[in-house]
């Protein structure tokens, strides 16, 4: 992988190593990165965003707490051999916690009631 | 001082600090009472409004203006009574750069080399040719953005432990931007050397910054690692039949026209956000660093 295919906006309200992890998640998921790939070096992606590379260190680290990505002794950071299975539940649900913070936020907006939402969203989730 | 010493201050040390800072012109207060301690490798980004007293705060902490009230400290030494080894460490960019204005670019280099004893002649000669800069013209004779140029490359020759840049982006093109916050994070980064620069262009401090602060009419008013500005403040807007509910402890607080009121919040201890966020008809919006500094700062 090339740091080139990361995008990075200062200016979003998410913090530039979640645009990271984030992208990552993306790029695995859609199979533009597979396992064993090996991702750009700290130094590569700082270098070539202008960006610091704590922020670069801090993103590859919480990418390998949650198993996208696994440190290869003396070759740096590469896709995970199993993203999936390694992923207890409670970090899938972790994934969708952005979709649910912005939906519990909507049905506020609206003012609907939580049961209400609830029921519905239960009838999606069946289907 | 012996080794082991000298090692232990290195160590413990803040490369800047500064305790109860205060100064004043004529009567006009500039800098109330400044508490900061810049820690190695960090790259401190300072934003304030156009006199805000960011220079006049860059200068205080360097020792180039004798503070009214408190003292800074630079390495641990006071920094008005630095000695050459101190200054040795310390690279400084003023906004508008006067000295030896009747050297040529060259021969300021050839010159301020002799004094710092791990001056990077390559990086000097590569990056004066890079950013277009005559070496043969005298620096008087300099446009006020190609002086700052040369002052930046000056400053990054000497290869410093601690790097201080008043508006360092104002001279500079998008290209030439992004190369020297390129190379501010990787000298962070890697060298572990310290940035304090001062901008009031924040997309370039979102970049490189591993922590902002806010000067507000003299005051800081906010000190965090940069992350948290966006994870641990938020934006809460209130509409006007529920503004007498407004928590207390804000940062800022802003009422509308039609009522509303919009105030910016900060996660207690346990992360949650103030109570009235889960009101219905209430909004919690994150706001990037721009948006936050306005809100404060208005």
């Amino acid at each position: 992988m090339d740091a080139s295919l990361l995008t990075i906006q200062p200016g979003s309200a998410e913090p530039i190593y979640r645009q990271i992890v984030e992208q990552l998640r993306r790029l695995i998921a859609g199979g533009q990165l597979g396992a064993g790939d090996l991702l750009p070096s700290v130094r590569e992606v700082a270098a070539f965003h202008a960006i610091n590379p704590m922020t670069v260190s801090r993103a590859y680290g919480m990418a390998e707490s949650e198993g996208l990505l696994a440190r290869l002794r003396g070759k740096g950071m590469a896709v995970a051999a199993t993203t999936r299975p390694t992923q207890t539940q409670a970090q899938r649900l972790a994934l969708l916690e952005p979709q649910l913070e912005a939906l519990s936020r909507h049905a506020r907006e609206l003012e609907l009631p939580a049961d209400v939402v609830l029921r519905r969203l239960g009838r999606l989730l069946e289907n | 001082m012996n080794a082991l010493l000298q090692d232990a201050h290195e160590r413990f040390d803040p490369p800047l600090a500064a305790r109860g800072l205060g100064h004043g012109y004529e009567g006009a207060t500039v800098l109330r009472c400044i508490n900061l301690d810049v820690a190695p490798g960090s790259v401190l980004g300072l934003i304030g409004r156009n006199g805000a007293g960011k220079s006049t705060l860059l200068r205080a902490l360097l020792g180039l203006l004798e503070p009214t009230t408190g003292e800074a400290r630079v390495f641990g030494t006071p920094a008005l009574a630095m000695d050459d080894t101190v200054r040795q460490r310390i690279a400084y960019v003023p906004q508008q750069p006067e000295a030896l204005a009747w050297l040529t670019v060259e021969q300021m280099f050839d010159y301020l080399s002799r004094f710092y004893p791990s001056w990077n002649h390559a990086f000097a000669s590569d990056t004066l040719a890079r950013w277009q800069l005559p070496e043969n013209k005298l620096l008087g004779k300099l446009s006020p953005g190609e002086r700052q140029r040369v002052e930046l490359v000056r400053a990054l020759s000497s290869e410093p432990d601690l790097l201080v840049l008043d508006e360092p982006a104002a001279a500079l093109d998008p290209v030439a931007r992004r190369e020297l916050l390129r190379e501010i994070a990787l000298r962070a980064g890697e060298a572990g050397i310290t940035v304090l620069f001062s901008t009031h262009i924040v997309s370039d401090l979102e970049r490189v910054a591993s922590e902002i602060a806010f000067l507000h009419e003299g005051r800081l008013l906010l000190h965090c690692p940069v992350d948290d500005t966006k994870e641990r403040y938020a934006r809460l807007w209130l509409p006007a039949r529920l503004a007498s509910s407004t928590p207390t402890s804000t940062l800022s607080r802003r009422s509308h026209a039609d009522g509303s009121v919009s105030v910016v919040v900060e996660r207690d201890a346990h992360g949650r956000w103030p109570e009235a966020h889960a009101q219905p008809g209430v909004r919690l919006d994150v706001l990037g660093l721009e948006d936050l500094f306005v809100e404060i700062a208005e």
